[in-house]
């Protein structure tokens, strides 16, 4: 009993100790992380308006679902970070919406959690040609072959414009 | 075993990977290109030191029963830790590696040093252990990822991982018809793995061959010096 306490004992306090390194550095470390996460999405919508600055882009409080990450409002386009799961988690991509015409102005994957090949045809340029244009509510082509992959995308979309209706 | 030797040893004798055959899992999965190999190689240098070393600190208290949920709980936490310094400051290099960097905590390189050497050893040795095995580790995924983008690609790129976009070393010297697009999948790992393998076990059978060889010859020197001393006493014992 007492070797028991003892064994139970140390693992626990080795336990605790590994817990406050992990968490102190993640203190440090998780601040940069956002901010880089940041960047690289500021990046992103600048690719997607070249003619705007990061700073014309203002960040839509008060939405947040299980999709949709943030929110920007650029002009008359509402530019949703989604993430998305295909076969697995971490597809993420912007979609930029008219707000008057509902129509889908800018399409910018940003991170494909899927199998490279297949999986990966979300970020390729047909699928973003197949979707820029199309009114965002109505039904949206998926890719033939990889529909696991880009069902989650074209129903994120839907939901994305849903969601828009909401804020104009 | 001096610390010269055991330092040297991690590196082409012991090789973890192309003599001991631990870590392949990550060695064939992120050796498609020289970058990817420095930065995986670096965080498993970094991991490997630390572990051995506190590993090694607290051996003497350590009970013996639950030794390996211990390390194991050690080494997850310094992988993470690293994990976490690498999104933070490296993005692009963390991206690239994926989920090769949270598979360290399982890669048999680590465990394997830490059962058995850093659990019976002194600190400095267990960190000059470290940094030989992660060397070795190191040198073998960039050899082998040098040969891959050499033959995928037809040239090498090496950029500084902190900041992509400044590149560090580039070139191409074979022309983009004669590149072979295999070396980039995993059947190309596993051919340059195979070869480099090989190669390595040639080496060391080449010095044992030499060893055995010496050994013999020293044996034979012994005999026939035995043989001569029995017949200068016969001789003796005759004149007597």
């Amino acid at each position: 009993m007492k070797k028991a306490i003892h064994l139970g004992v140390f693992l626990a306090v080795v336990s605790a100790i590994a817990g406050g390194a992990l968490s102190y550095v993640n203190g440090i470390t998780s601040p940069i992380i956002e901010e880089n996460k940041l960047a690289v999405e500021k990046e992103s919508l600048l690719v997607m308006y070249p003619e705007a600055t990061a700073d014309d882009f203002e960040i839509v409080d008060g939405v947040s679902t299980d999709t949709i990450t943030k929110v920007y409002k650029y002009n008359d386009f509402y530019i949703f970070n989604l993430v998305v799961s295909g076969y697995k988690e971490g597809t993420t991509f912007l979609v930029s919406i008219d707000s008057n015409t509902e129509v889908i102005d800018k399409y910018q994957p940003l991170s494909n959690g899927d199998t490279k090949g297949i999986g990966s045809k979300v970020m390729d340029e047909p699928f973003k040609t197949s979707l820029e244009g199309k009114v965002a509510s109505e039904q949206l082509d998926t890719i033939s072959g990889a529909t696991v992959s880009s069902t989650p995308v074209v129903k994120g979309i839907n939901e994305a414009c849903e969601v828009m209706k909401g804020l104009k | 075993m001096n610390r010269w030797q055991n330092f040297k040893a991690g590196l082409i004798k012991d090789n973890p990977v192309f003599s001991l055959y631990l870590g392949i899992c990550s060695t064939l999965a992120i050796t498609t290109t020289v970058n990817n190999a420095i930065g995986m190689g670096a965080a498993v240098i970094m991991v490997l030191i630390m572990s051995n070393v506190i590993i090694s600190c607290i051996r003497k208290i350590t009970p013996d029963e639950i030794r390996i949920p211990v390390y194991i709980v050690i080494i997850a936490s310094l992988v993470t830790i690293i994990q976490m310094l690498i999104e933070a400051f490296a993005p692009a290099l963390n991206e690239s590696l994926g989920v090769f960097i949270p598979l360290i905590v399982v890669n048999c390189i680590i465990l394997g040093r830490a059962e058995a050497f850093a659990s019976k050893n002194g600190v400095l040795d267990s960190a000059i252990d470290g940094l030989g095995m992660g060397l070795g580790y190191t040198l073998a995924v960039v050899v082998m990822s040098f040969i891959r983008e050499l033959l995928a690609t037809g040239g090498c790129t090496i950029t500084n991982p902190f900041n992509t976009a400044q590149v560090l070393l580039s070139f191409s010297i074979i022309p983009e018809q004669y590149t072979i697009s295999l070396f980039s999948s995993s059947v190309g790992a596993f051919v340059t793995f195979s070869v480099l393998a090989a190669i390595v076990a040639h080496m060391k059978n080449k010095e044992a061959d030499r060893i055995a060889l010496e050994e013999k010859e020293a044996k034979k020197k012994e005999m026939e010096a035995k043989k001569q001393a029995a017949m200068e006493a016969k001789k003796g014992a005759n004149v007597a």
